[in-house]
């Protein structure tokens, strides 16, 4: 237990947002992080989201509260998640990246931690403010946004040991990645469609036949 | 059986009543669907503001059948003038359209009898002169109408020729061209509006004496940039075969009372279908919240039904509202003078009360009437009592009474909870009168941003006013157990107790 949740594991997502480079470098080369809590952060995050588009101040909230649904957006959350380490992870360890995938799933979830910090506020302030007070709120959300790119470049630099020119390069090989990993899925997902409905017909051509 | 009764039997009957209650709910009375946007573009369904109740043919008037008519008009004292374009003739309806007033084949042109060539639009005038777009023979042809109307004592009379508009001649006409008049529209002035087959510099306006002055409100052309980029690429031989990019005719004209010009056209894109055009010919009209004065919104699609709605003839009808029809879906659009869309009603149908092509709308008193030319009928509906307080409502806005408006808004609510105008209009009413709680709660119905803010801000300053002393009272309070605590501590480590932190 105590190997995925202290008391210390969890002040370190603060010190990390404070010291970026030392705390990612502590992170993979002195187990300081933990995976569980780094998806708890993914998951909060998706909360605030969640939370954002539902209850963000009616003068700053464009959009039909009818159409949020907490399930989708979460699963949406994730999947991004997961295809964005795995995207990174198929790329960097063609390219000598020294982080695991473990590594990797603990840099970006919490590099999503400002995201959390800035959002809560953001939402309460939301619900204060009149439509030509809206940039306050703009602004803490684009702080928190700006914090979590800069952190997820620095802990994804850190991790792997590269320099930064490299990161960036990996970081769009890592978008091309993604594409093909979801161009992958869709044909692969399209070509068992066929399969499965191929065998079906037979299944009721017999059915029908017998 | 008893136990029966006292367990079973009331659930049982609430049940039959869950389902039997919507059976009446559903129940619909007209022939199409009557809907509006939301702010989110969206569809809602409405209650039906216009339901039709008559149907007048050429038969039903006691006649030969109309044959291809192109163009009604309603005039001021509410008699309705049609242009049967196929049998060469006008016919004057009297107002509740059950017979004929009179029936004009042919007019004296000084001296010899004239004929009618496809005469294709009507329009009187509230001195009773009457203009007809007499197409195939080249102008429009202007009647006195006071021997017509009994207000002369000579009834079998041909009618008076005031004049004929003909040949415009110009500078910035062609030598060759050839004036095919199908719309006409008078002003106040007595300036002449005409809509003429392709004509696409715009409306030709001549003055009272006929003589032809100029164009008026061009149809801007659009041309999308992927077009843009792919005419880079072609050849001289390329663009000369390609179509030409030039501008769409109109298709209705109506002016108000104050001379300014409605006229509609057909946009591909769907976006503005009309135009609301001042003396110098500029558009002035006025978008709503959807920024949209093209009929429908959702026009995605492959089939003949989906596209950007065909807007095919407008109809300016009391205090900045009008209506646009459309030829593709059969429906009528009415919008304020604000241009937020009022109420959709009409469909394509065979059914009483839809239309097969429709060509021309014009509005009477609580009426809409509609020429369907296939049919060769005019199809009129009635307001009923939602359509009715939505017109009073707009109208009363339209002449500052917003607060008697809140009456009617509040009927309308009764109706359609869902629309967006009834709740803004009632929460702007309560802010002017500074229940700013309310007009919050109903200018957030009615997704209106801007007022929403207005009213947020009067409240939030009113709160923290009467609030000011407990806000006071606490950060002092605040500010003390701080000093407090900040002193306890200091205490505590002097005496070389743990620190909290």
């Amino acid at each position: 237990m105590n190997k995925y949740f202290s008391v210390e594991k969890f002040r370190y997502t603060f010190y990390l947002l404070s010291h970026p480079l030392d705390g990612f470098y502590e992170i993979r080369h002195r187990e300081r992080g933990s995976v569980p809590i780094a998806l708890i952060i993914v998951f909060l995050c998706g909360l605030t989201y969640t939370l954002n588009r539902i209850w963000a101040g009616f003068v700053v909230n464009d959009v039909n509260p009818r159409t949020v649904d907490l399930f989708s957006e979460m699963q949406g959350i994730f999947v991004i998640f997961f295809l964005f380490c795995v995207g990174n992870w198929s790329v960097t360890c063609l390219m000598n990246g020294e982080g695991r995938f473990k590594d990797i799933v603990m840099a970006v979830g919490y590099s999503l931690m400002p995201m959390i910090l800035c959002g809560i506020p953001a939402i309460i302030l939301s619900r204060f403010i009149a439509s030509d007070e809206e940039a306050f709120y703009y602004l803490i959300v684009f702080i928190g946004t700006a914090w979590t790119v800069i952190m997820m470049l620095l802990g994804i630099m850190t991790i792997h040991n590269y320099s930064l020119g490299k990161t960036l390069v990996t970081l769009f090989l890592t978008i091309i990645s993604i594409l093909i990993i979801l161009f992958v899925y869709m044909m692969l997902s399209t070509l068992l469609d066929q399969v499965f409905m191929f065998l079906r017909s037979i299944y009721l051509e017999l059915l029908f036949r017998g | 059986m008893k136990r029966f009764m006292k367990n079973k039997l009331i659930p049982v009957i609430l049940l039959l009543l869950m389902i039997m209650e919507p059976l009446t709910a559903y129940a619909s009375e007209v022939p199409y669907d009557t809907y509006n946007y939301d702010y989110w573009d969206k569809v809602v369904f409405t209650p039906a503001a216009y339901v039709p109740d008559n149907s007048i043919s050429g038969v039903s008037l006691g006649t030969t059948a109309f044959s291809n008519p192109q163009d009604i008009f309603v005039a001021q004292d509410g008699l309705v003038y049609l242009a049967d374009t196929g049998n060469n003739r006008v016919l004057i309806l009297s107002e509740d359209m059950k017979s004929i007033v009179k029936e004009i084949t042919e007019f004296n042109n000084n001296g010899t009898t004239d004929t009618f060539n496809a005469p294709y639009g009507v329009c009187a005038t509230a001195d009773n002169e009457l203009y007809i777009a007499d197409s195939q023979n080249n102008r429009i042809v202007v009647l006195n109408l006071f021997v017509l109307l009994g207000e002369v004592e000579e009834t079998e009379q041909t009618p008076e020729l005031v004049k004929i508009v003909e040949n415009p001649t110009s500078d910035v006409l062609e030598e060759d061209y050839v004036f095919t008049p199908l719309k006409v529209t008078v002003d106040y002035a007595g300036r002449i509006y005409v809509v003429a087959q392709f004509m696409f510099q715009g409306v030709l306006v001549f003055e009272k004496n006929g003589q032809f002055t100029s164009f008026f409100g061009t149809i801007p052309v659009k041309i999308s940039t992927i077009e843009k980029f792919w005419k880079k690429f072609k050849t001289k031989e390329q663009r000369e075969k390609s179509l030409m990019y030039i501008a769409t005719e109109y298709t209705g004209i109506d002016v108000d009372p104050s001379g300014f010009l409605y006229a509609s056209y057909i946009d591909s894109a769907g976006i503005q279908a009309i135009m609301r055009l001042n003396p110098n010919g500029q558009d002035v009209i006025k978008k709503g919240q959807n920024a949209n004065l093209g009929g429908d919104l959702w026009i995605d699609g492959f089939s003949d039904y989906s596209g950007p709605s065909r807007i095919i003839d407008v109809v300016y009808r009391n205090k900045g509202i009008y209506s646009l029809l459309d030829a593709k879906r059969g429906r009528i659009f009415t919008y304020d003078y604000e241009g937020n869309l009022l109420y959709i009603f009409g469909g394509i149908g065979t059914q009483e009360g839809t239309f097969v092509t429709p060509v021309a709308i014009e509005a009477g008193e609580e009426k809409i009437l509609v020429l369907d030319s296939y049919r060769a009928e005019i199809i009129s509906f009635t307001a009923t009592e939602y359509g009715n307080l939505i017109n009073d409502a707009v109208e009363l806005r339209y002449d500052g009474d917003e607060t008697l408006a809140v009456d009617k808004w509040k009927e309308v609510l009764k109706f359609n909870e869902n629309l967006e105008l009834a709740n803004v209009g009632i929460g702007k009413a309560y802010l002017t009168t500074g229940e700013y709680k309310l007009a919050m709660k109903y200018l957030k119905l009615g997704m209106s941003k801007q007022y929403y803010s207005i009213a947020y801000k009067r409240y939030r300053n009113e709160y923290l006013k009467k609030n000011l002393g407990y806000f006071m009272t606490g950060a002092v309070v605040i500010l003390a157990a701080w000093l407090v605590f900040k002193r306890i501590r200091k205490k505590h480590k002097k005496m070389g107790g743990q620190s909290y932190e």
